[in-house]
């Protein structure tokens, strides 16, 4: 056994008994009954399952749940698709983030699995391009290899990439001409 | 340079006997194909984008860039004006009419080809479809981009001779040395390079670091202590997965291109050889050390690793290789296992059914004292080296392996 204690959302968890040997999408289904984030293929392919992890330097990475134990995540501060929206105190969402705004708009998913991984990669890539903006000409590019490891098989493709496309260029600060 | 042409020994004649079966009949195309799968020769000679045998393909060297060039047929660009006696010389010798190869080329390990090993191989060549594609021109630095240095370099680095059958070994040992050294090219990664970059012979398959990766000792001492058995080489290299692990970088697209065509008689040949005993070898019992809960490398291995290496190592069908038993892991210098973690596995694909899913990098994820403790650990639970590298021993591993030169040739 294990004892863990992290920040989910800017809530601390824990410290939690835990199996050694389970991985963070079991820790956040069984242990939280956190159930956002989606269990796809299991082998860290189809990125379904990403988290975000904080890091203390200010900057953030994705990170595979299905693949990843929990230990990896002891003591870390991590994100995950219950976080982004703002809620009232009575725990109603009020107001999405940019990122799911701009996919609701495009019609991005449609059955949903794969949108919790889609939301919290494109959250890391928005937050980086602050950090670090890029020429408008390298904005597909950039895209492409933020996302293009993310598997969805109802929409096509088409439909994220032009919303992220449409978020980026249109927020202050992410681009310089 | 004149070419000396050693007598044939009756064993080397033996050992071309069986490979003229076809000759007979279609002028040794068809043989001279499966010899040319054997050597591996359309990997460097095809560039992704581009047709067959029709060069291109870049290598980075401590010198500058060379191009493999164009070796269809095509009488204008590729090798179609080729007399046989030019082909001879260019696999013997590293001489082409235009002049001297560059050593990218591995005819420092053709020259052991039988004569009639190679004609079949000029007769195949002369065969394939002619591809219009001219040749790049290498970009080398002085004074390697002129040619005529390497006649010097040839003088003291290359003997051209024939295979010799080694008559205190059995034909079946002979055959597998004859692929082995000869088309199988292995020694031009596997045998350490010498202060003018030529095999070091007296370190022969000892190992080297290439690409980022070591292309592993393969020595009869060193792939008995591991406890392959001649079923796992054979899987290995037919396959590119065993009990005893897979192959990645540079020798994934051997398998693919060249040794999975091996006939079966040809495959047991180069297992005696490798494991230098022509009966099969008992597989010795895996080993599981146990896990150690206080070691600071446990965390991190269920927190990293176990998802698809799993708890106890026992790996997952199709999506990662085992650790128990694992080759790759047992060895005295850790190069491959700090290799893997830093710069991860491409996806391998071995058939329809059969692959392996890609290995994330972790270049950016663990620290030097992360790579320490996770390697001492993996060594501890599922090997019986030593698991008390320091973080400054590791700290130089990790360097060199990021010096070694990308893609390099050979």
């Amino acid at each position: 056994m294990s004892t863990i204690a992290l920040s989910i959302n800017n809530k601390a968890i824990g410290p939690i008994e835990t199996s050694d040997d389970i991985m963070m999408i079991e820790f956040l289904h069984e242990y939280l009954n956190m159930t956002g984030t989606k269990f796809g293929c299991g082998v860290g392919v189809c990125h379904a399952c990403t988290v975000i992890v904080d890091n203390q330097d200010g900057t953030s990475e994705s990170v595979r749940t299905c693949i990843n134990g929990v230990s990896r995540f002891n003591g870390k501060k991590i994100r995950t698709i219950e976080g982004h929206a703002k809620e009232n105190e009575f725990g109603e969402i009020i107001k999405l983030s940019p990122v799911q705004q701009t996919f609701i708009e495009n019609f991005s998913f449609q059955c949903g699995w794969c949108t919790s991984g889609f939301v919290n990669e494109t959250t890391v890539l928005v937050e980086r391009l602050k950090l670090m903006p890029i020429h408008v000409s390298e904005v597909e590019t950039v895209i492409d290899k933020a996302l293009g490891d993310h598997v969805c098989r109802c929409t096509g493709y088409v439909k994220y990439y032009q919303a992220v496309k449409e978020l980026i260029l249109s927020t202050a600060g992410l681009t310089r001409p | 340079m004149k070419i000396k042409l050693t007598v044939f020994t009756l064993s080397a004649l033996m050992l071309a006997m069986p490979l003229t079966t076809h000759a007979a009949q279609d002028g040794g195309v068809e043989q001279g194909k499966y010899l040319a799968k054997l050597g591996d020769c359309t990997a460097c000679h095809t560039i992704d984008v581009g047709q067959a045998n029709g060069g291109g393909l870049p290598f980075s060297t401590p010198f500058g860039i060379v191009y493999s060039t164009n070796i269809s047929s095509d009488e204008e660009f590729g090798i179609g004006h080729y007399s046989l006696e030019d082909f001879t010389e260019a696999m013997r010798g590293g001489v082409a009419p235009k002049g001297n190869l560059y050593p990218a080329m591995p005819y420092t390990s053709y020259h052991l080809l039988t004569d009639q090993d190679i004609e079949a191989l000029y007769r195949y060549f002369m065969s394939t479809k002619p591809v219009k594609q001219q040749n790049r021109d290498n970009d080398l630095m002085f004074p390697a981009n002129i040619r005529l240095g390497l006649k010097a370099w040839n003088l003291v680095n290359h003997d051209p001779k024939v295979f010799e059958a080694d008559a205190d070994k059995s034909e079946k040992w002979n055959r597998g040395s004859y692929i082995v050294n000869g088309l199988g090219h292995c020694g031009e990664c596997h045998t350490p390079r010498d202060v003018m970059f030529a095999m070091d012979q007296s370190r022969h398959f000892e190992g080297e670091l290439i690409g980022g990766a070591e292309a592993s000792d393969i020595t009869p001492k060193e792939l008995n202590r591991q406890g392959w058995t001649k079923q796992d080489l054979d899987d290995v290299l037919r396959k590119g997965y065993s009990r005893k692990g897979t192959v990645f970088a540079g020798m994934y697209p051997v398998v693919f291109h060249s040794f999975s065509h091996l006939t079966k008689d040809d495959m047991s040949a180069v297992t005696s050889y490798l494991l230098d005993n022509d009966a099969e070898v008992a597989a010795k019992s895996d080993i599981f050390n146990g896990h150690d809960k206080t070691d600071p490398g446990y965390g991190l291995y269920t927190g990293y690793c176990a998802g698809c290496h799993g708890v106890d190592g026992e790996g997952k069908p199709n999506v990662s290789p085992a650790l128990i038993a694992n080759a790759t892991i047992d060895k005295a210098v850790p190069i491959n296992t700090l290799s893997v973690m830093l710069n991860g596995v491409e996806e391998q694909r071995y058939s329809h059914t059969h692959g392996f899913y890609a290995m994330p990098s972790f270049r950016d994820t663990l620290n030097v004292k992360q790579l320490t403790d996770l390697t001492n650990y993996i060594r501890k639970v599922w090997t019986k080296q030593s698991s008390d590298l320091t973080e400054s021993q590791v700290q130089e591993w990790v360097d060199k392996i990021e010096d070694s030169i990308a893609d390099a040739a050979h």
